[in-house]
């Protein structure tokens, strides 16, 4: 089969070319950030409720303790429709945590505010599973201890 | 889609209706707000329409199979909204079954949310209950006893009923003939029997 000529694609055809390559360019950092950290990655995780486009795998040492998935949606552009599918899609797809991946901080803002913006008495506190981040973030953090890490490093990691 | 009869429910029975309701999560069609007991909060029952208007193109509605990815994005629109039930209003039965095969499918994989406890399906003449029941529990009882019996004859007539070794042997055509006749009489069900000619 030839390759078609950019000119050869309708909009709408264009438009979800353009929007794949821009979710490969914000899946990308975050497949070797997982790698270097030495998580299995995942792509297109999908148990039947659609793809969730990266997870990482943490495998506990212990049989007997489940595997825990943090999964990674990317969007590219803000709409309450997709944030609703992606949360569909993680928690059907028995994701842990669940990261958003966006381009710009100011969607960084929207999105997280969307989340925020649930009724007080709804059943879900979905800030408490969803994290929204751009790649660069995530990269740039990388190495940064938490607070709570730091203490008890300081203190000989001891659990009390 | 008319929702008028969904409206007039509401208001017949009581609850405070709201339409074009949005919670900041996306569109809600209509909402029921229930006030079970002045002590105690309202619940709110929400409906939203699945269509072909909505983002995905018509082709779904055309073959009454509605994307995985509308019903998860109607449900979440509502559980988003704070709705304690979201009912997915389809153009007919056929959609609407399809809604519940796929809500029973989505809340089959064990996660944290049963979806099928908080959405459910309706169609504007539906009479029956919008529960989904489990495939298990969806066969009736004197289903499986039918299918039991049907077993057990067949085992039968394995046993009885067909000649083997020696038997089949030693069988004149004219006995074949008889035995088959016989067989045909009685095997067949109830209110089956063969009509003879004349």
């Amino acid at each position: 089969m030839g390759q078609r000529g950019e000119n050869s694609y309708s909009e709408p055809e264009r438009r979800a070319q353009e929007r794949l390559q821009s979710i490969d360019t914000l899946k990308a950092p975050i497949i070797q950030l997982g790698k270097d950290m030495g998580y299995e990655v995942i792509e297109n995780h999908d148990l039947g409720a659609g793809p969730v486009h990266i997870v990482w795998l943490f495998k506990p040492s212990s049989e007997s303790l489940p595997d825990m998935r943090l999964g990674f949606l990317c969007l590219t552009e803000f709409s309450n429709s997709s944030i609703n599918e992606g949360l569909a899609r993680a928690m059907l797809n028995l994701v842990d945590k669940l990261v958003f991946v966006v381009p710009t901080e100011t969607m960084t803002k929207e999105v997280k505010d969307a989340i925020e913006s649930m009724p007080d008495r709804s059943i879900l506190q979905l800030r408490k599973y969803v994290t929204v981040l751009t790649p660069s973030t995530l990269v740039s953090k990388q190495g940064i201890k938490g607070a709570s890490k730091r203490n008890s490093a300081q203190t000989g990691g001891e659990v009390m | 889609m008319n929702l008028e009869r969904l409206i007039e429910a509401g208001e017949e029975k009581g609850f405070e209706v709201e339409q074009d309701a949005d919670y900041g999560a996306g569109p809600i069609d209509i909402v029921w707000n229930i006030n079970v007991h002045p002590v105690l909060p309202n619940i709110k029952f929400g409906f939203v329409v699945l269509g072909a208007e909505e983002e995905g193109g018509s082709q779904d509605t055309e073959d009454n199979q509605l994307s995985l990815r509308k019903i998860e994005e109607a449900a979440f629109r509502g559980i988003r909204s704070g709705l304690d039930k979201v009912y997915l209003v389809t153009e007919n039965e056929e959609m609407a079954k399809s809604v519940s095969g796929k809500i029973e499918w989505l809340a089959s994989h064990g996660s944290l949310i049963r979806l099928d406890a908080i959405s459910l399906r309706l169609y504007p003449e539906q009479q029956e209950s919008s529960v989904i029941t489990p495939s298990q529990q969806r066969v009736p009882e004197g289903e499986k006893i039918k299918k039991q019996t049907e077993r057990e004859r067949e085992e039968k007539f394995d046993k009885y009923n067909r000649p083997q070794g020696e038997r089949r042997d030693k069988e004149s055509e004219q006995e074949r003939i008889e035995r088959e006749l016989k067989f045909d009489e009685n095997s067949r069900p109830k209110g089956q029997k063969k009509v003879l000619d004349d």
